[in-house]
């Protein structure tokens, strides 16, 4: 694996030097130094680190001003704190401003490599679960719809949705938790859900309520295997779905939360179903 | 459903509302709803796991969102029910479920919340995941929002 790139940002060339020290006999590339904000921005912008190490008490600016601008370039970057200075009120600012991990001066190796780890390997988790939720939840939609109808499905056009979107006249959503929390959702016409319900029964529902219930069960079933699949991909996911939730009315809007998801249509024997899925990124456990 | 259930989210609200600028925070009746809900404004899901599972659902209404997106940006005026305020009037649901969760810790019941999903429109029939709903009227600065609560 590629070493980590780190950028240390602090004002004295005592702790650089010190810092430097330990990242490099841990394996990890120092690719930049900076000791003010206008420092930062620069050396944030040409060398785009993974990591970057954060004093608090800076000339001219703090730790948390200088977290913020980094986030602004590219909120990927993790930030950790390493200050003299730690107390409950400037954690919890800390936190507030999304960093990562805190480590208290005089630094430990041993305290500030875990805390690196333990960043790291939570940002390596996100890239996994970015990575393949995708094809999981639509294995297991197609899954679900041949074990369910005896049917297969195609899927078409599939895109990072960003933007609100009007129901077809069904939406189905179940919440997920676990190391990240998220969202499925399942949107299609109420005719097919009508279609897809009567495959499923071997008869026509009697009702609407028998429709929502049957397509609420299909929809439950879908999230929970993409869930079981993806923690045995990997443990430390422990991904688990909330109960769904189920509507219908005139012209529903469903909103584009603050994290990216991803939309796939699939054309089914029955009508088009839509799959919205995706991961909000969270800093894990704090240490 | 245990009426246990309903304080972490009157606790909650009574916490986060005065946080973001709200002035008076009110409770109204608390009453017990089958499971078919329908509502016109917007509607806010959030999913809940661990030692009870389910899910809230907050409904406010279309004028009352961008009030509340409002006094979240500092008083910031909302014309429009655009990203900026969906995305304020989502955080309000996440803080108050999570804060909830804090309170259900309290009397030792550890939850974990997920992401809110925002939908709006008209007469939306809301199917919840349980066959009794607790419904907690509140009130912030004469903004009604409900909180729609289903365990299984």
């Amino acid at each position: 694996m590629a070493a980590i790139r780190v950028v240390i940002v602090d004002d004295s060339p005592f702790s650089i030097a010190f810092i430097r020290g330990i990242l490099e006999r841990n394996g990890l590339e120092v690719v930049g130094e900076a000791g003010d904000l206008d420092e930062v921005k620069q050396v944030i912008n040409e060398t785009r680190p993974q990591l970057v190490t954060m004093d608090m008490t800076l000339p001219g600016t703090d730790g948390l001003e200088c977290t913020r601008a980094i986030h602004e370039i590219d909120d990927k970057i993790k930030v950790i704190v390493i200050s003299s200075m730690m107390d409950d009120e400037i954690v919890n600012e800390a936190k507030a401003n999304k960093v990562s991990g805190y480590v208290q001066k005089p630094i430990d190796e041993d305290a500030l490599m875990t805390a690196i780890n333990r960043v790291m390997a939570s940002n390596e988790l996100y890239q996994f679960l970015s990575e393949e939720h995708t094809r999981i939840f639509k294995e297991a939609l197609l899954d679900g719809t041949n074990k369910m109808t005896k049917t297969l499905l195609n899927f078409k056009e599939e895109s990072t949705c960003d933007h609100e979107f009007e129901s077809k006249g069904l939406s189905i959503i179940v919440g997920i938790i676990g190391k990240f929390s998220g969202r499925m959702l399942i949107d299609l016409k109420m005719d097919t859900a009508f279609k897809m319900t009567t495959a499923i029964m071997k008869k026509e529902p009697k009702n609407n309520d028998e429709v929502i219930a049957v397509l609420g069960e299909f929809t439950n079933i879908v999230s929970g295997n993409a869930c079981s699949i993806l923690n045995r991909m990997n443990k430390a996911l422990g991904l688990r779905v909330a109960p769904p939730t189920i509507m219908h009315g005139e012209s529903v809007h469903i909103t584009a939360p603050d994290f990216p998801t991803t939309t796939v249509q699939a054309e089914t024997e029955y009508g088009d179903i839509l799959l919205n899925v995706g991961f909000q990124r969270g800093d894990g456990q704090w240490m | 459903m245990d009426v246990k259930y309903i304080n972490p989210f009157i606790e909650a609200f009574y916490t986060v509302m005065p946080q973001l600028g709200f002035q008076k925070v009110e409770k109204q009746g608390v009453s017990l709803k089958d499971q078919n809900l329908s509502y016109t404004g917007v509607i806010l899901t959030v999913g809940i796991v661990g030692e009870i599972k389910g899910n809230v659902v907050y409904f406010l209404g279309h004028e009352e969102a961008k009030k509340v997106a409002s006094v979240m940006m500092m008083g910031m005026p909302v014309e429009e029910f655009d990203e900026m305020s969906q995305s304020a009037v989502s955080e309000l649901a996440n803080m108050l479920t999570a804060n909830a969760a804090t309170y259900f810790e309290k009397i030792g019941l550890t939850v974990d919340i997920s992401t809110p999903t925002l939908l709006y429109g008209n007469h939306v029939t809301v199917k919840m995941s349980s066959n009794q709903v607790l419904c907690i009227p509140l009130v912030a600065d004469d903004i009604p929002i409900e909180v729609n609560i289903a365990f299984s």
